[in-house]
C-alpha cells in the first residue's frame, strides 16, 4: 500500500508541469468560457448574464451561418481531397527508385513553410492578372481567372495550400506503406492478384489506421483555418470564404463582443467532437488492426 | 520482361517530376520574384529567371521595415526558448506516463489525448482576457509559457518513444539503488537523444511558423514575431510583390536551414507521433 502511493507521488511530481498548465491554462479557461458564453461581455464593463440568448442568437446571424457551411464544406470537400492526394503521392514516394530519398526530401519542404509566407506565394501564383497559373492556363488555350474574386473558385484555391503542405501526412502514409508485411504482396502474387486488386485487398486496408489518424488531423486543420483565409482573400468576396475561426476572431476582437465569440467556439467544440467520436466510433467497422482478429475486417 | 520494368520507371519518374513542380516549383517562383523589380512582376509571360536581377527588393524591405531584423530575433529568442523548454519540461512529463508504476497514468493520459484534441479557440479568450488581467498581455509570457507547461503533443511524442526503451534497464537502475530520478537523467534522457532533438526542431519550427498567438497577444510592433511582421509588409506594401517575397523568404530560410541541415530527425518525429 504504501509503494503504492510512492509510486503515485512520484508520478505526479514528474507530471508537475502538466498539471499547473492544464489546471491554469486549460480546466480554468474553459470554465470561465463556458461561464461568459451566457453573458453579454466585453472584458471591460460587467458582464449581463443574458442566458442562452448568444447560442439562440447564432441561428438569425447570417455572417456567423455562412462562416459555418464554408467552414463545413472545407472539412467535407477538403479533407476527402486532401487525403486521397495524400495517400496517391506516399504511393509513388513509396516506389524504390534510385533517387526517390531526394524526391521525399523535397515533397516535404512545403510542410514547413510558414503559413504568411505561403499566402504570399499564393498571391504570385493565382494573381488575378498575370499570375503563373493563368498564364499556365492561358498557354493551354484558356482564359484568364480571376481567382481571387470569385466566389465559386476562393475555397477550392484555398484547399490547394492545404494540399501542398501535406508533407507532415505524407511521412504517416510512407511510414504506414513500410509496415505493411511483404509476406501479404507474395501471397497476394501467389493467388495472381493484379495490381488494383491488391491495393484495395492489401494496401488500403492496412494503411487504415494511418488513414483514421490522419482524417482526425485533418479535420482538426480544416475547423480551425484561420491564417490562409483571413491573410489571402479576407473572407471574401463576399464571405466566401470567411472561415469559423476568423468570424469568431472577428467578434471578439473587432466587436468585442467576447460572451457571443465563446459561445460560438463552444458549439464548434461540439461539431469537432461529435465529427471525431463518430469517426473514432466507426473505426471499428473499416480500420484494420493488425494482431486483432475480431474487430479488424477481412482483408 | 525488362523493358516493361524500364517503361514502369520512366513513368514513375515522369510523375515524380510533375509531383517535384507543383511542390518546389511555388518556391522557385518565390525567389525568382523576390529578385525582380516590381515592374518585372508585371511582364506577360512571366519569367523564372528574371533579367537582370537585383537584391533591390531587400533593401526596399529594410529600409521600410527598419522592425526586420528585430522580428527575426524575437522569433529566434521564442522559438528556442520554447524548442529548449519543450525538451525539458515534456520530457519529464513524458517519463512520468511512460516509466512510473502510478494507477493514475492511464486515466490521466486519457486527458492529455484528450486536451490534444480540443481546439485551441475554446480557452483562446479566456486566455486573453486572464492574460490582459495579470499583466501579460503584450509580453513574450503568452507565448511560451503555456507551451512550456502544457503542450500534450510533445508529451505523446516522448511517450511513445520512452515507451520503446527496454524496461530492465529501469530494473537494473534500481538494483544499483538508483530511483525514478537516476533512471531519467542517466537512463532513458542519455538514450532519447534522437526524439529530443526532434522535440527541439518541431517546437521551435511550431513557434517560428504560428501566426495566431503574436497576433492575439503582442501588440507592440517591437515586441513583435516575424510572422506578424510579415503581415505587416502585405498591409503596407500589397503592390509590392519583390518585397513581399524577400520578406517570406528570410521568414523561410532558418527552418530550411534546420530542415536540410536535420532531416532525419523530422522524419523520426512525424512517424514516432503517427504510429500506435
Amino acid at each position: 500500500m504504501v509503494k503504492k502511493w510512492k509510486e503515485d507521488g512520484a508520478f505526479l511530481l514528474f507530471i508537475t508541469p502538466w498539471v499547473i498548465g492544464f489546471l491554469c491554462f486549460f480546466v480554468g479557461p474553459a470554465a470561465a468560457s463556458l461561464t461568459y458564453s451566457f453573458a453579454d461581455y466585453n472584458a471591460i464593463t460587467a458582464p449581463d448574464w443574458i442566458g442562452f440568448d448568444n447560442y439562440t442568437r447564432l441561428w438569425s446571424d447570417e455572417v456567423y451561418l455562412e462562416s459555418l457551411r464554408n467552414t463545413l464544406y472545407f472539412v467535407f470537400v477538403g479533407v476527402p481531397i486532401t487525403v486521397t492526394f495524400q495517400i496517391l503521392l506516399a504511393l509513388l514516394l513509396n516506389i524504390e527508385l534510385p533517387g526517390i530519398r531526394y524526391f521525399r526530401t523535397l515533397y516535404y519542404l512545403p510542410y514547413l513553410v510558414p503559413p504568411v509566407a505561403t499566402v504570399v506565394i499564393w498571391m504570385i501564383l493565382f494573381g488575378s492578372g498575370d499570375g503563373v497559373v493563368n498564364t499556365l492556363i492561358q498557354g493551354l488555350g484558356g482564359g484568364r481567372v480571376d481567382w481571387m474574386n470569385s466566389e465559386a473558385l476562393i475555397k477550392p484555391v484555398i484547399i490547394t495550400i492545404g494540399m501542398w503542405m501535406s508533407g507532415g501526412s505524407v511521412l504517416i502514409f510512407l511510414a504506414g506503406l513500410k509496415g505493411i508485411p511483404s509476406s501479404l504482396y507474395e501471397a497476394a502474387r501467389i493467388d495472381g492478384s493484379g495490381k488494383v486488386r491488391t491495393f484495395f485487398a492489401i494496401t488500403l486496408p492496412m494503411l487504415t489506421p494511418s488513414i483514421l489518424f490522419t482524417v482526425v488531423m485533418q479535420v482538426i486543420y480544416y475547423f480551425q483555418m484561420f491564417t490562409e483565409a483571413m491573410l489571402l482573400s479576407r473572407g471574401g468576396p463576399d464571405y466566401a470564404s470567411q472561415t469559423y475561426m476568423m468570424n469568431t476572431y472577428q467578434v471578439a476582437f473587432r466587436d468585442l463582443n467576447f460572451g457571443y465569440a465563446m459561445a460560438q467556439s463552444w458549439v464548434l467544440f461540439l461539431i469537432i467532437l461529435v465529427i471525431t467520436v463518430v469517426l473514432m466510433k466507426s473505426s471499428n467497422r473499416w480500420v484494420y488492426y493488425e494482431g486483432d482478429e475480431k474487430k479488424g475486417g477481412k482483408p | 520482361m525488362h523493358a516493361t520494368k524500364l517503361l514502369s520507371r520512366a513513368y514513375s519518374y515522369i510523375f515524380l517530376v510533375v509531383g517535384l513542380l507543383i511542390f518546389i516549383g511555388p518556391l522557385l517562383w518565390l525567389i525568382s520574384t523576390m529578385l525582380k523589380t516590381q515592374a518585372q512582376t508585371y511582364v506577360f509571360p512571366p519569367e523564372l529567371l528574371p533579367d537582370p536581377f537585383t537584391l533591390g527588393s531587400f533593401s526596399r524591405l529594410f529600409e521600410t521595415m527598419t522592425l526586420m531584423p528585430r522580428w527575426i530575433m524575437n522569433s529566434f529568442i521564442v522559438a528556442s526558448i520554447n524548442g529548449l523548454g519543450t525538451i525539458i519540461s515534456s520530457s519529464l512529463i513524458a517519463f512520468g506516463f511512460a516509466r512510473t508504476k502510478s494507477r493514475l497514468r492511464a486515466p490521466l493520459f486519457v486527458i492529455v489525448l484528450a486536451t490534444l484534441m480540443i481546439p485551441s479557440q475554446v480557452t483562446l479568450i479566456p486566455m486573453y482576457i486572464l492574460f490582459s488581467k495579470i499583466g501579460w498581455y503584450d509580453t513574450w509570457l503568452p507565448l511560451t509559457i503555456p507551451v512550456l507547461l502544457a503542450s500534450p503533443y510533445f508529451i505523446f511524442l516522448f511517450r511513445q518513444y520512452f515507451l520503446t526503451l527496454p524496461r530492465e534497464l529501469d530494473e537494473a537502475t534500481y538494483v544499483d539503488g538508483g530511483n525514478y530520478w537516476t533512471i531519467y537523467s542517466r537512463v532513458v534522457l542519455p538514450l532519447s537523444g534522437p526524439i529530443l532533438i526532434s522535440g527541439f526542431i518541431f517546437s521551435f519550427v511550431f513557434t517560428w511558423t504560428d501566426y495566431f498567438t503574436p497576433l492575439i497577444f503582442i501588440q507592440s510592433e517591437k515586441l513583435q514575431m516575424m510572422s506578424v511582421g510579415l503581415q505587416l509588409i502585405m498591409g503596407k506594401n500589397a503592390q509590392d510583390l519583390p518585397m513581399m517575397a524577400a520578406g517570406s523568404f528570410l521568414a523561410l530560410l532558418p527552418i530550411a536551414i534546420i530542415y536540410f541541415s536535420a532531416q532525419k530527425y523530422f522524419v523520426e518525429g512525424v512517424v514516432m507521433s503517427g504510429i500506435k
